[in-house]
């Protein structure tokens, strides 16, 4: 992502936190009567896949189901392709294995004011107790889709590649009156890792 | 005293922290916490603005978002703000506003003269008045009715520059609306159990009712200090609910404080959409007023707007005011006013006696019980007010310098109907009160005609405990607690108009739209008995106030006409918005760089960086022509370059859905009218796809990367509108097709390589992948790494040239495209843009949107030999209807002048010598010819196969141009196709 049409104003004494989070993503859906089968190897793998509306964790992955009976595989990105086609050899005549690694862009958002940000063009329900940690959803900001997950660290946006820019142009420029803190890139270590519960 | 003054700060002005302020241009000083209307009050205006229709001298009537006359233009910084309403105005140091709808001068109009020819202006007086002559309409009567029409002036250069503006979406338990005893009431209990509630109160603080009652202060206080500490309570002071929609769907719009405003960036005004579980309305109720001639005379206000004045901001609207009223709730600011030292002109109230008559006359003041006022006379401070008694006897005249009226009090309903809520009329108010579905919510205190603080608040605590118990979290009983008592009253007596043998002249229902209740019984008479009808033939209530102070007595004024009880009439239908909304505030932070998204294909900045024009077609910003030089010569440049040597254009845009499973190639059998199961593996194949109706919906080519494993690529413009009818057909039409459908346009990035040297090219990036033609002919596809990325090479042309397609995932687009650049750089490699492109291809006889419009069939392109002869696929059956297939249809063909020097139009009406006047057909497409002599073009022409060979004339009636043609066929390049094969 380049940078945006204005800079935007970072101190220290910001509320909002926006950073990049490379990230591979993997999409996985059973073929019909497979779906057991599907788990049992995405089990193995790990980590088990969650329920729908959920995120699950193991160490440098995530599992996000936002769209009935698929998955969502964040992976720390590797050469093009190559996560993928390690879940296409396993997941072989069992399922749907799609890399959308290039399709979304990642960005981690956090701060106190994150929610106070997000509420400005997301008509989803964020405060902690409707959509706790571990919580992903997809939804609409800005008229471009987006899939959102609350970790513990903050809220984990993906959007398409394409309107990224738009996006992520739209959230520092809303983030103004908030403040916006330093930042440097999250890896999906950084995002996995042992500040959850 | 002479005239109203400040009497002492009130509740919400600082004595301590003057300000100054300027009104039609004479400087003033106020308080800090004063309105324009309440600082207006205190400098001893009366007058401050003229009416609508009539434009007749008015005063300050109320004292809240329901003033009917007060309205003013503001200048700011950013230019003139009409329509402000001076009651709600927050007055601060420097305002300047002027009042409205007046010329020469707010003491002298000249369009008064309205009032005095007023009896040739009645309702609905323009469909009558403006009828002949008929060439009068546009060219006079409009014009001047435009003139006269409308209150403030709006800035020429208004929204040139975007007001800063943003939408919130909020979500809560319980949304109480109106912070009220009621709502304050209700809010605490549901915040003590730990429901998530959002409090919207319209006025700049909490209290309602409660603030004009001193022995209500310490309660009130208690309450918000509570909220204040409820985690999950958020209180919104100047916060509107302006509609209230479906599903727990609100709009309100808060008008922030000032330092909000600095903090963002300017913003005055933020649109809340609050989702909610349930809704409480405590919205009060609103004082109507009587009518009876001259009721909008200067000076002539509503009891509890004085009352209002006297309490929060230390103004007497009167200092020897007479009152008319009809309720002992109104008798309240008879007594503040007597206890702030006020003397009282007389109270005239129909009833003979009440409760309220009786401790008035305990304190020496004069009641005159069964009268009515029938005529006002004067205007300023010296009001004469004419009095009449109901049983007949005789009656006098009163000096009073303000006169307060008070017809009861209409609970706020608005919003509660706009959810469905049914009105019953209730006769012990006098007035209509409504409910609610307890899946919906309810209502609480006077907005459901329960009146009285001590009881509204006990109404709201209880509906608080309903709701509570509605959402499955019952609150246990609340302990009595001590609150002051209300007093006990006397019924109200309704009364709407006073209509006794001397009373005459205007006697105004709606003050702002400057409505009489003989407009009413005018429109009753000539047939417009239904409320609605009423309304609109009257404009009764349309004008921004919604007749919320005299719609009800517009109601009471048409019963009485038709000689029907009032809760036969009922009321005229409220509608969001319940107050004027700026669009600004609709529009959100949604304006300006972000009005919409722009889709960017991977390589935007490289494009951008090369020079190229950019053309948006859909949301995608396209590279139109690597060059900003006007005119072919660049475009054909890179044409030439494919034609002759090789060129690279980014086909990214392109829609790219993937499809897997088993049932993927009968299900893309199914979509597409041609056959694609048979496929082999590492091959494409060009594709059609129909409507139900059986017209095209699109083209492109499928690829199979596997047994059970495709990728479909659609049309730029189509990519959304494939994938949707795709994923509708598998999921409700054949769910039975074991398929997943991914979109991965975004995924791959897309590169055409073309030419007839672009083999070379090829070779030189894709590793492991011999490219000769005979190990990758024409539409062969295959998995290869390209520049050392992992992607795909088809062997497919759109440009009619040998061509290959190289995709790549769209993060490693710049380095494959540099490698390709540099690949090609020794044989004079040029990018080409979507301009080249369609040279390209309409030399030819590709189709794309131009042609592909949605009213073109399979056998109008020439497609018919794709259809399938076996199996079902969508639009099958319509397809061959006869009128699709008919040899009359517009059909698909090429057309190029006689003489090479002359230019095509797209749009030109292509027709025969001898008949001009009949369309046979128009051009779709057109270009210079890339290797071919003079322009080339595409063409929808009737019986357009049987045509080829004939002459006709291209006419371009807006240029003013035409061009003798010859149709040939639309393959006018290459009809062999051997350069994709070479």
């Amino acid at each position: 992502m380049s940078a945006p049409e204005f800079a935007p104003q970072v101190a220290e004494g910001g509320t909002v936190r926006i950073a990049a989070c490379p990230t591979d993503c993997i999409e996985i859906a059973a073929f019909s009567g497979r779906a057991a089968e599907l788990a049992g190897i995405a089990a193995r793998r790990g980590p088990q896949l969650p329920a729908f509306g959920q995120v699950a964790r193991t160490a440098g992955r995530l599992v996000l189901s936002v769209r009935p009976q698929r998955w969502l595989l964040l992976h720390s990105p590797a050469a093009a392709g190559a996560n993928a086609a390690l879940w296409q050899s396993a997941c072989a005549d069992v399922g749907a294995v799609i890399d959308l690694s290039s399709a979304l862009t990642a960005l981690h958002l956090a701060g106190p004011a994150v929610r106070e940000l997000l509420v400005r063009s997301c008509r989803l329900d964020l405060d902690p107790e409707a959509f706790a940690p571990g919580s992903a959803a997809a939804t609409i900001m800005v008229q471009v889709s987006v899939i959102l997950a609350a970790l513990p660290s903050g809220l984990l946006l993906l959007t398409p590649a394409t309107t990224a820019r738009h996006v992520h142009e739209w959230l520092l420029s809303a983030a103004r009156p908030f403040g916006l803190m330093p930042s440097s890139e999250m890896s999906l270590e950084d995002l996995s890792g042992d500040q959850w519960p | 005293m002479r005239g109203p003054h400040r009497l002492a700060p009130g509740l919400l002005t600082d004595a301590a922290r003057p300000v100054g302020f300027c009104f039609d241009g004479q400087r003033m000083r106020g308080l800090a916490g004063d309105t324009l209307a309440s600082a207006l009050l205190a400098n001893g205006r009366t007058l401050v603005g003229r009416s609508f229709k009539y434009h007749r001298p008015r005063g300050i009537v109320t004292a809240g978002p329901e003033e009917p006359c007060a309205l003013v233009d503001v200048i700011g910084a950013d230019g003139r703000e009409p329509n402000r309403l001076a009651t709600t105005l927050a007055l601060h140091d420097g305002l300047v506003a002027e009042s409205q709808n007046r010329w020469p001068s707010l003491r002298f109009d000249a369009r008064a003269f309205n009032d005095l020819v007023s009896r040739f202006l009645p309702a609905g007086f323009y469909y009558k008045t403006f009828m002949a002559p008929s060439w009068a309409w546009e060219r006079v009567y409009e014009p001047l009715i435009r003139r006269a029409a409308g209150l403030g002036r709006l800035d020429a250069n208004a929204g040139a520059h975007p007001a800063p503006a943003e939408t919130l979406h909020e979500h809560a338990d319980v949304l109480v609306v109106g912070g009220g005893g009621a709502g304050l009431a209700a809010a605490q209990r549901l915040g003590e159990r730990g429901f998530r509630v959002i409090l919207a109160e319209q006025d700049m603080v909490l209290g309602g009712g409660t603030l004009l009652d001193a022995r209500w202060d310490a309660w009130r206080q208690g309450v918000c200090d509570a909220l204040g500490a409820a985690a999950r309570v958020r209180c919104l002071a100047r916060t509107t609910v302006l509609g209230a929609y479906g599903h727990g769907v609100f709009g309100a719009l808060q008008v922030l404080s000032p330092a909000e405003t600095l903090q963002f960036g300017g913003l005055r005004e933020r649109l809340r959409i609050i989702r909610a579980r349930r809704v409480l309305f405590a919205t009060g109720a609103v004082e109507r007023l009587i009518a009876f001639p001259g009721n909008d005379t200067p000076g002539v206000m509503l009891a509890g707007a004085a009352l209002s004045y006297l309490r929060r901001y230390g103004v007497a609207a009167g200092s020897r005011p007479a009152l008319f009223l009809n309720s002992d709730q109104a008798y309240d600011t008879l007594f503040a006013f007597a206890a702030a030292g006020i003397g009282c002109a007389g109270v005239i109230d129909p009833r003979p006696q009440s409760l309220a008559a009786d401790r008035a006359r305990a304190a020496a003041i004069e009641v005159h019980g069964g009268s009515v006022i029938e005529a006002v006379r004067g205007r300023g401070t010296a009001l004469r007010v004419q009095i009449a008694r109901l049983d007949g006897r005789a009656a006098g005249t009163l000096a009073a310098d303000s006169l307060l009226i008070s017809g009861g009090y209409c609970p706020q309903t608005a919003l509660a109907v706009q959810l469905g809520a049914t009105l019953h009329w209730q006769q012990s108010i006098a007035a209509f009160s409504a409910q609610l579905p307890a899946a919906i919510g309810r209502l609480a205190g006077s907005a459901r005609g329960v009146f009285g603080l001590a009881a509204a608040v006990l109404d709201g605590a209880a509906a608080a405990d309903a709701i509570a118990a509605d959402l499955g979290r019952p609150i246990a009983a609340a302990g009595a607690r001590p609150l002051p008592d209300d007093p006990q009253v006397t019924p109200i007596a309704a009364l709407w108009e006073v209509r006794t043998a001397r009373a005459r002249g205007k006697a105004f229902v709606d003050l702002q739209n400057d409505v009489t209740s003989a407009d009413v019984r005018l429109a009753q008479r000539e047939g417009y008995e239904h409320v609605e009808h009423m309304k609109r033939y009257t404009t009764h209530g349309m004008a921004t106030d919604q007749g919320r102070i005299g719609g009800l007595v517009g109601s009471a004024v048409l019963a009485q006409a038709r000689g029907v009880a009032l809760s036969e009439v009922g009321r005229s239908k409220p509608r969001p918005f319940a107050q004027p909304v700026a669009f600004a505030a609709l529009a959100g932070s949604e304006v300006g760089q972000h009005l919409k998204p722009w889709r960017r294909v991977p390589l935007h900045d490289w494009h951008q960086a090369a020079g190229a024009s950019f053309v948006p077609t859909g949301l995608w910003m396209r590279p139109l022509v690597y060059s900003r030089q006007p005119g072919w010569e660049p475009v054909l440049r890179e044409a030439r370059a494919v034609r002759r040597s090789v060129g690279i254009t980014d086909v990214s845009t392109l829609g790219k859905i993937d499809v897997q499973g088993p049932g993927a190639g009968q299900f893309l059998d199914f979509i597409y009218a041609n056959t694609f199961s048979t496929l082999p593996v590492g091959r494409a194949r060009y594709g059609i796809m129909l409507r139900e109706d059986g017209m095209l919906l699109d083209d492109g080519t499928t690829t199979r990367l596997g047994p059970q494993h495709f990728i479909v690529t659609t049309t730029t413009a189509n990519a959304a509108a494939v994938l949707e009818h795709m994923e509708f057909h598998l999921q409700a039409v054949c769910p039975q097709f074991d398929v997943v459908l991914t979109d991965v346009g975004d995924q791959w990035a897309q590169f055409a390589l073309a030419g007839p040297r672009s083999r070379e090219v090829a070779a030189a990036v894709v590793a492991d992948l011999e490219l000769s033609n005979q190990a990758f002919p024409f539409m062969a596809a295959a998995a290869a790494i390209i520049a050392g990325v992992a992607g795909r090479v088809f062997r497919i042309s759109f440009s009619g040239e040998l061509a290959y397609e190289l995709a790549v995932p769209a993060r490693h687009a710049p380095l494959v495209w540099q490698a390709l650049l540099a690949a090609g750089a020794p044989l004079g490699i040029e990018a080409y843009g979507l301009d080249a492109l369609n040279s390209l291809r309409i030399e030819k006889g590709h189709v794309t949107g131009a042609e592909l419009n949605g009213n073109t069939s399979a056998d109008d392109l020439g497609f018919t030999r794709m259809l399938k002869r076996h199996g079902d696929f969508i639009g099958r059956v319509l397809s061959q209807r006869a009128g699709m297939t008919a040899p009359d249809r517009l059909q698909l063909v090429g057309v190029r002048p006689l003489d090479a020097g002359q230019r095509l139009r797209n749009g030109s009406h292509l027709v025969a010598r001898e008949a001009r006047s009949t369309s046979l057909g128009y051009v779709t497409s057109s270009t210079p010819g890339v290797e071919l002599d003079g322009w080339v073009g595409l063409a929808l022409l009737a019986a357009g196969r049987q045509r080829v060979g004939q002459q006709l004339l291209g006419v371009s009636p807006l240029h003013d141009e035409q061009v003798e043609l010859r149709i040939v066929s639309p393959h006018m390049l290459d009809p062999e196709n051997a350069r994709v094969r070479a």
